[in-house]
C-alpha cells in the first residue's frame, strides 16, 4: 500500500483560510474552449482521504475540470489551491502540483519505448533524482501491489488493457502524490477488464489515498465514494453521498441522468 | 510478410532477354560505335600506390578521396542532426518568435539549388566566419600528435578551413530537411503522451529527451537514413569549392588518365559501398527497435 504523506499546514494564502484538511479548493473555475464553455463556475473543497466521483452526460465538462485541477488545461478565471500550492502562473507552482497530484488516463498514456519497470521509474529518477535501485524497489512494490510484478520487463504493446491500466496507476503512484485524479479510467476497457482495474482503485481508497475520480462505474461509486457530484453543462447540479444520490436525489436532473444510466 | 513462391514467367523470360539486349547494346556502342579502349589497368594505381620511400602501400587519389567524402559527410551529418534538432524544437515551439526563426530558416534553404548555396557559404564562411575561429592560431601552437590527429579526424591542416567550410555548409542545408523530419515527427506523437509525462511532473525539457525523442527517432528513422545517405551523396557538390573529396578527385584522374568510363564506374562503386553500408546498417537497426512493439 502507498504510504501516504505527513499532513503538512496549508501555506498562507487568501483562501488558504479553509480548514486545514482540505487538500484541494476549487473555486468558481471557468474554462471554455472556442465555440464551447466547458466549465462554468465550479466550487468544492476535497478533504484529505476523501474519494470523490464526478459523474455527468458526455460533455458536462467533468474531464475538462479534471484537467483543470493538475493545469494539463489552463482554466480561464477561478481558483485552484492544491495542498496549499495555487496554481497560477508560476511555472514552478505547477511542476509542484504535477508532482503531488497523479493522473490516470481514459487512454492509459503508457510510454511505449519504455518497459513496465522504466515507465514507472521514469519520475522519480529524473524528478525526485531518487538512484535506479531506490526508484526500482519502490516501483516493483508498487507492480506488486497491482498484481503484475511480473510483467516488469515487458513493453506495453505486450499488455492487456487492464494490465496497462495498472501499470499506469502504479506509474502515478510512484511519485507518492497527495491526490490521484481519474479521467474515465475503464472507459476504453473490455468489460472483463473493467473489475481488475476497479479494484485496484477500490483498494487505494480504502488505504486512504486522496482521490478524485470521473467515472460512470455505478458500483465503484456506491462503494467507496464519499461524495458523488452530478456536473451538467460545465457545473454542479447536485452533490451528495451516495446513499442520499443515488436513492433520494434532491434534482429532477439527477434523476433523469441515474434513469438513464441504471 | 508473407513468403510468396516465386515463379518465372513469360513475361519475365521477354524482360531479362531485352535487359540483356539493352546491356549488349551499351557494350557494344562503347567498345566499337565510339571506339573506346577501355583500361583498366590504369585504375589500381589511383587507389593504392606503393610510398617511394618505405615501400609501403598507402591511399592514392581515389582512396584519399573516399576517406575525405567520409570525413565530411560524418561531421556534417553529426552537425545537421544538431542544427535539425533545434529546429524541429523552434518550429513546434510554443513561441511565435521561434517558430518564424526556424520556419525561416527551412524555408530558405530548401528554396534555393544546393549548388548556389554552396557557393554562398563557402565564400562567407571562408572570408568571415574562418578568421574569427582562429584557426591558423590554434593549428601553430599544437603538436605533432595533435595535428596527425586532426588530419586523421578532418583533415590535413593546409586543407582544413576548406573542409570545415564544406562541413558546415553540408550541414545546414541537410539540418533543414532533418529538421522538416523531425517535426513532422514531433507532430504525430500523440498528445497524450506529453500530457503522461507532465502530469508526472516532468519537465518540458525532460519529456522531450525522455519521452517525445526517442518515440520520433524511432518513427523517423527510415526517412532520417534517407536523409544520411542524401548527405554522402550531396557532399560530391563540395568538389566545385576544391574540396578534395571523391568526385574531385574522380576529375583529377580523368584529367591524367582520360579513362573516363573506369574512373567514374570506379568512383560509382566506392560512393554506394559507403551508401549501401549505411543503409544495411539502419535497416538493421530499424528491425532491432520494432522487436520491441
Amino acid at each position: 500500500m502507498p504510504s501516504l504523506p505527513d499532513i503538512a499546514p496549508l501555506a498562507p494564502s487568501d483562501a488558504a483560510a479553509a480548514p486545514a484538511d482540505d487538500i484541494l479548493i476549487i473555486e468558481d473555475v471557468f474554462k471554455s474552449f472556442p465555440g464551447v464553455e466547458a466549465v462554468r463556475g465550479f466550487s468544492a473543497r476535497i478533504r484529505r482521504q476523501e474519494v470523490v466521483v464526478i459523474m455527468g452526460p458526455s460533455g458536462s465538462g467533468k474531464s475538462t475540470l479534471l484537467r483543470c485541477l493538475n493545469g494539463l488545461e489552463q482554466a480561464d478565471s477561478g481558483l485552484i489551491i492544491v495542498d496549499g500550492i495555487p496554481l497560477d502562473d508560476n511555472h514552478a507552482h505547477r511542476l509542484e502540483i504535477r508532482q503531488e497530484t497523479g493522473m490516470v488516463f481514459q487512454s492509459f498514456n503508457l510510454f511505449p519505448h519504455l518497459t513496465v519497470l522504466e515507465n514507472i521509474n521514469l519520475a522519480p529518477m529524473r524528478v525526485r533524482h531518487k538512484s535506479e535501485q531506490e526508484a526500482t524497489a519502490r516501483s516493483m512494490e508498487l507492480l506488486g501491489m497491482v498484481g503484475i510484478a511480473d510483467k516488469a520487463s515487458s513493453y506495453p504493446a505486450h499488455l492487456s488493457g487492464g494490465q496497462q491500466q495498472r501499470v499506469a496507476i502504479a506509474r502515478a503512484l510512484a511519485m507518492s502524490p497527495k491526490i490521484m485524479l481519474f479521467d474515465e479510467p475503464t472507459s476504453a476497457l473490455d468489460p472483463e477488464m473493467i473489475n481488475e482495474v476497479l479494484d485496484v482503485m477500490k483498494d487505494l481508497a480504502r488505504a486512504g489515498m486522496t482521490m478524485v475520480v470521473v467515472t460512470h462505474e455505478m458500483g465503484f461509486a456506491r462503494e467507496v465514494a464519499d461524495r458523488i457530484i452530478l456536473m451538467d453543462s460545465g457545473s454542479i447540479v447536485e452533490t451528495g453521498t451516495p446513499d442520499t444520490f443515488f436513492t433520494n436525489p434532491r434534482e429532477e436532473r439527477t434523476r433523469r441522468f441515474l434513469s438513464q444510466i441504471l | 510478410m508473407i513468403a510468396q513462391k516465386v515463379r518465372f514467367r513469360l513475361l519475365d523470360a521477354i524482360i531479362v532477354v531485352a535487359l540483356l539486349g539493352l546491356a549488349g547494346w551499351v557494350y557494344y556502342r562503347i567498345a566499337y560505335g565510339i571506339e573506346y579502349k577501355a583500361n583498366w589497368g590504369v585504375i589500381p594505381q589511383y587507389l593504392l600506390r606503393r610510398d617511394g620511400a618505405t615501400g609501403r602501400l598507402v591511399a592514392n587519389y581515389l582512396v584519399e578521396g573516399l576517406l575525405t567524402t567520409l570525413r565530411l559527410s560524418v561531421w556534417s551529418t553529426l552537425l545537421a542532426m544538431l542544427v535539425g534538432v533545434l529546429v524541429a524544437l523552434s518550429r513546434t515551439s510554443s513561441s511565435l518568435f521561434w517558430r518564424l526563426v526556424g520556419g525561416a530558416y527551412v524555408e530558405t534553404i530548401r528554396n534555393l539549388p544546393p549548388l548556389v548555396l554552396i557557393f554562398i557559404f563557402y565564400y562567407f564562411v571562408i572570408d568571415q566566419l574562418m578568421p574569427l575561429l582562429g584557426l591558423d592560431a590554434l593549428l601553430s601552437s599544437r603538436s605533432m600528435g595533435a595535428l596527425r590527429a586532426i588530419a586523421w579526424l578532418f583533415a590535413d591542416p593546409s586543407l582544413l578551413t576548406q573542409l570545415i567550410s564544406g562541413v558546415i555548409t553540408l550541414a545546414f542545408f541537410q539540418g533543414a530537411y532533418i529538421s522538416e523530419i523531425l517535426r513532422a515527427g514531433i507532430l504525430s506523437i500523440e498528445r497524450g503522451q506529453r500530457e503522461a509525462a507532465w502530469s508526472l511532473g516532468l519537465s518540458k525539457l525532460d519529456t522531450m529527451r525522455f519521452v517525445i525523442m526517442p518515440q520520433v527517432v524511432r518513427r523517423v528513422l527510415p526517412a532520417l537514413a534517407n536523409e544520411f545517405v542524401n548527405t554522402i551523396k550531396y557532399s560530391s557538390i563540395a568538389s566545385v569549392v576544391s574540396i578534395q573529396e571523391l568526385t574531385f578527385m574522380g576529375r583529377q584522374v580523368v584529367v591524367a588518365t582520360r579513362a573516363i568510363f573506369e574512373t567514374w564506374i570506379t568512383v560509382s562503386l566506392m560512393y554506394m559501398t559507403l551508401t549501401l553500408t549505411l543503409s544495411l546498417f539502419t535497416s538493421r537497426l530499424e528491425q532491432r527497435l520494432r522487436a520491441r512493439d
